[in-house]
C-alpha cells in the first residue's frame, strides 16, 4: 500500500514537473518583429520616441491629441506612417521604404490611434488641409492670437519660443505648420484652435492665414524669402 | 545459506583474482590521505567531476533530439524548449550544470592556489590542472555555440576575429575552425564534434592523469603557517602525517565530498527548475541587426575587455594576453615551487586573488550590462523626459525631433532612456559650448561618426539649439573660455 502510494505521489511529481517555474513560456518563444500585431507594443516600439501618447510627451504631436484626432483623416494618417513626410523628421515605416513594418502592422497602429478619436468634438472644425490662405490678414491673426506666447513678431516670447526661425521653418512641412495650428501642443502648452483666444476659435479662413503667414517667413541662407520644395499631401 | 556464501566469495575471489579489484581499491578510494584534507575547502574538485558526469548524462540525452546542423539547428533547440516533454528542465539542467562547472573549477583552482597545492611535488597536477581548466572553457565555449542562437552566431564570430588576427596563421585558423571562411554550414559540424567528442575525451584522459597524480603525490595537506615545503624534506614529512594522521579516503574523507555533490545537484536542479535554460533568442541571422549579442556569463570578462580596450591594444591584448597568462599559470610552480603554503603568510597570493577577483567581477558586470552596445530601436522608442522638452522652443522641439530620426538616441540616452554607448545628453549643454557642439556633430570623433554629411545646415542648427537647452534648470550653458566675454549661446 505504502509502496503504490509513493509510486503514485513520485508519478504525480515527475507529471508535474512539466510546469516548473523556469519553463519557458511559449510567448517568450522569439519571433520576427513582422509578427507583432498587439497596437501598444507596436506603438511602443516605433512610435513613442518622437510622438507622445497618454503620460509620456515627445518631440512631435501626441498621437492621442483630440483635435488632431478629429481633424486627421484615416488615409492621410496611413499614408504618413507608410511613407513618411520627405524632407521632415517623419521616415516611413513600410517595407516598400525601407521600414520594418508590415502593410498590416500600419493599418494596427492607423486603427489603434484612431481608436483614441474623441467621442465629442469642436465644432466647426477646420479642414485637415487647405491651401494657405493671406499672409497679410495671417499676421494680423497671429498678433491677436499667438503673439501673447510667441511675441509680436514671432521671434519668440516669455513663454514660448520662436516660430520664424528659418531652421525651424525649413524642417518642417506646410501641412505641419498647418497642423499646429489647428491641434496645438497641448500636452506642451500650447493649446488648439479652439482655446487660443478663449471663448473664439479660429475660423477656416484664420487658420490659413495664420499657415500662409508663418510659411511667408521662410527665408534662405541669405535672409531672403523662399520656399522649399514641399512633398505632396500629408 | 553457507554454501551460497562460499559460492558468492568464490566467485568474488576469481573475480579480483583476474581484475585486482582489492588492490584498485586500495590504491584509491581506500587509500590514506590526511585527515586534516577532509574538509570543506577540499570539496571542489569531487564537485568540479560531479558537474562533468552532468554534463555527459545530459548532453548524450540532448544529442538525441539535437541536429547539429545550420539549417536544423535552432528548429530542434525550439522543439527541445517548446515542445518536448521536460526538453526544456534537460536543457535547463545542462546549461546550468556548465555554468557550475566553470564556478566550481574557479573555486577549485582559487583553494589550490591559495593552499599553495601547486607546489613541489604537485606540479604536475597543477598543471593539468591548467589545462582542464582551458579544455573546461573550450567546453564552455562549443556549447554556446551549440545553442545556434543570435549569441552564439556573433559570440563564434568573435572568437573567430581574434583567431584570425594570429600572424600568418590567422587565415588558416579560421578556416579550420569554419570550414571555411565564413560560419556556413559545416561551422556547426566542426563545433559539434570538439564539444561532444574531441573536448570531452581531452577532460577525460586529462582527469586520469589529473586522480592519478593526487594518488600517486597524495592531496596537499592542510597548510599550517610556518611549514614550509622543503624539496629535501617534504616527501618524508608528508609520509609522517600519512603515518600519523592519514585516514582511508573512503569513508572517512568523503562524507563532505558527498555532502557537497548533495548540494551541486540540488542547485543544478534548482536552477534549472526555477530559471530554466537559456535562450535560444533568435535565430543566427547575420541581417539580424536588432540584437544584442552577449556571451554566456564565464566570458562576459574578455567580452568587457574587447570592447573597453582602445584600438591598438586590440591584437597585442587578445593574442598575448592568453599566452602571458599560460605561461605565468604553467610556470608557476617551478618559480613559486617551495616555501610557505598558508595563505595566511602568503598576502601577495591573497592580494593576486582578491585583485583577480574584483577584477573579473566588475568586467562581467560591465560585460552584463554591455553599455558599449548601441541600442538599435531606441531611435524609434526611447522617448525623451518631459522636462527637457518644457518650455523649449520650436526650433529646439525640432532639434529633439532630429535627434531621434538621425538614430542619435541609439548610442545618447537623454536622463537614461536610450543607448549608453555614448554620453548621456540630459547635461550636454552645460559641459559643451555650441561651438564644440557643431564641431563635434559635423566632424565626429572620440569613437562618434561624423554627421558632417548627413545633416543639413538647418538639421544641425535645429540639434545644436535643442543640446544646449539641455541641462538641469538654473545651470548656464557652457562658455567659451577662450572668450569670457561672449555669451554663452551666440
Amino acid at each position: 500500500m505504502i509502496r503504490t502510494i509513493l509510486l503514485l505521489v513520485s508519478l504525480f511529481a515527475l507529471g508535474g514537473c512539466d510546469w516548473m517555474p523556469g519553463k519557458p513560456n511559449p510567448d517568450s518563444k522569439w519571433r520576427e518583429a513582422s509578427e507583432t500585431s498587439d497596437f501598444a507594443i507596436l506603438y511602443r516600439q516605433n512610435c513613442l520616441g518622437c510622438h507622445g501618447i497618454g503620460q509620456v510627451v515627445s518631440g512631435s504631436i501626441a498621437m492621442d491629441n483630440p483635435t488632431y484626432l478629429s481633424v486627421v483623416p484615416r488615409e492621410v494618417l496611413l499614408n504618413v506612417i507608410s511613407n513618411g513626410v520627405p524632407s521632415t523628421a517623419m521616415p516611413g515605416f513600410s517595407a516598400a521604404v525601407g521600414g520594418t513594418l508590415t502593410g498590416e502592422q500600419i493599418e494596427i497602429l492607423t486603427n489603434g490611434i484612431l481608436a483614441k478619436k474623441p467621442a465629442a468634438q469642436p465644432s466647426p472644425l477646420p479642414p485637415y488641409a487647405a491651401d494657405p490662405g493671406d499672409p497679410a490678414r495671417g499676421a494680423t491673426v497671429f498678433a491677436a492670437s499667438c503673439a501673447s506666447c510667441h511675441g509680436n513678431t514671432g521671434d519668440g516670447g516669455e513663454k514660448a519660443g520662436s516660430v520664424i526661425n528659418p531652421a525651424y521653418l525649413d524642417l518642417v512641412s506646410n501641412q505641419y505648420l498647418r497642423t499646429v495650428v489647428i491641434a496645438g501642443r497641448p500636452d506642451l502648452g500650447c493649446p488648439d484652435f479652439t482655446a487660443r483666444t478663449p471663448g473664439k476659435p479660429l475660423s477656416n479662413e484664420e487658420v490659413a492665414d495664420v499657415t500662409a503667414w508663418l510659411i511667408s517667413n521662410r527665408r534662405n541662407e541669405f535672409g531672403k524669402p523662399h520656399a522649399p520644395a514641399q512633398p505632396p499631401l500629408p | 545459506m553457507n554454501k551460497l556464501i562460499h559460492a558468492a566469495r568464490g566467485v568474488f575471489l576469481w573475480v579480483d583474482d583476474r581484475l585486482h579489484l582489492t588492490k584498485l581499491y586500495e590504491s584509491t578510494a581506500g587509500h590514506h590521505v590526511p585527515q586534516s584534507s577532509g574538509s570543506w575547502f577540499y570539496v571542489f574538485g569531487s564537485a568540479t567531476l560531479l558537474c562533468f558526469m552532468i554534463q555527459i548524462a545530459t548532453g548524450i540525452l540532448l544529442a538525441m533530439v539535437y541536429v547539429p546542423s545550420a539549417a536544423e539547428a535552432y528548429t530542434t533547440l525550439e522543439y527541445l524548449t517548446f515542445h518536448q516533454y521536460l526538453g526544456w528542465f534537460l536543457r535547463g539542467v545542462h546549461y546550468w550544470g556548465s555554468n557550475f562547472m566553470v564556478g566550481i573549477m574557479l573555486l577549485h583552482m582559487t583553494q589550490v592556489f591559495l593552499f599553495g597545492a601547486y607546489k613541489y611535488p604537485r606540479e604536475i597536477t597543477w598543471i593539468t590542472g591548467v589545462v582542464l581548466m582551458v579544455l573546461t572553457l573550450g567546453l564552455a565555449f562549443t556549447g554556446q555555440v551549440m545553442r545556434f542562437d543570435e549569441d552564439a552566431y556573433w559570440g563564434l564570430g568573435i572568437g573567430v576575429a581574434i583567431m584570425g588576427r594570429v600572424p600568418l596563421l590567422g587565415e588558416q585558423l579560421v578556416n579550420m575552425m569554419l570550414g571555411g571562411p565564413i560560419i556556413a554550414s559545416d561551422t556547426l559540424s566542426r563545433f559539434f564534434a570538439l564539444h561532444v567528442f574531441v573536448l570531452p575525451g581531452g577532460i577525460l584522459a586529462l582527469v586520469s592523469i589529473h586522480l592519478r597524480m593526487v594518488l600517486t603525490k597524495g592531496i596537499n595537506e592542510y597548510p599550517q603557517p610556518g611549514m614550509l615545503v622543503r624539496r629535501e624534506s617534504y616527501d618524508k614529512e608528508y609520509a609522517a602525517i600519512i603515518k600519523k594522521e592519514g585516514v582511508p579516503f573512503f569513508p572517512k574523507a568523503i562524507s563532505k565530498d558527498l555532502v557537497a555533490a548533495a548540494v551541486v545537484i540540488i542547485g543544478i536542479l534548482a536552477c534549472a527548475t526555477f530559471f530554466g535554460p537559456k535562450g535560444p533568442l533568435g535565430p543566427p541571422n547575420p541581417l539580424q541587426i536588432d540584437t544584442l549579442p552577449r556571451p554566456d556569463f564565464y566570458f562576459l570578462w574578455i567580452f568587457a575587455i574587447a570592447a573597453l580596450m582602445p584600438d591598438w591594444m586590440e591584437s597585442v591584448a587578445l593574442l598575448g594576453g592568453p599566452v602571458i597568462i599560460g605561461i605565468i599559470l604553467f610556470a608557476l610552480p617551478f618559480f613559486n615551487g617551495t616555501g610557505e603554503k598558508s595563505w595566511r603568510r602568503r598576502p601577495i597570493a591573497v592580494l593576486t586573488v582578491i585583485l583577480t577577483y574584483v577584477s573579473l567581477g566588475l568586467l562581467t558586470y560591465l560585460g552584463h550590462t554591455s553599455p558599449w552596445s548601441p541600442d538599435m530601436n531606441a531611435w524609434r522608442s526611447a522617448h525623451t523626459p518631459k522636462k527637457f522638452l518644457e518650455g523649449r522652443s520650436p526650433l529646439e522641439l525640432q532639434g529633439s525631433l532630429v535627434i531621434q530620426s538621425m538614430q542619435c538616441r541609439n548610442c545618447h540616452a537623454i536622463d537614461g532612456i536610450g543607448g549608453q554607448r555614448g554620453p548621456d545628453l540630459a547635461d550636454v549643454g552645460a559641459r559643451l559650448t555650441k561651438d564644440q557642439l557643431v564641431r563635434q556633430v559635423i566632424q565626429g570623433g572620440g569613437n562618434m561618426p561624423a554627421y558632417g554629411k548627413n545633416l543639413t545646415p538647418d538639421q544641425v542648427d535645429a540639434v545644436v539649439a535643442y543640446m544646449v537647452s539641455l541641462r538641469t534648470p538654473g545651470v548656464a550653458a557652457a562658455r567659451d573660455s577662450s572668450q569670457p566675454g561672449r555669451p554663452p549661446m551666440e
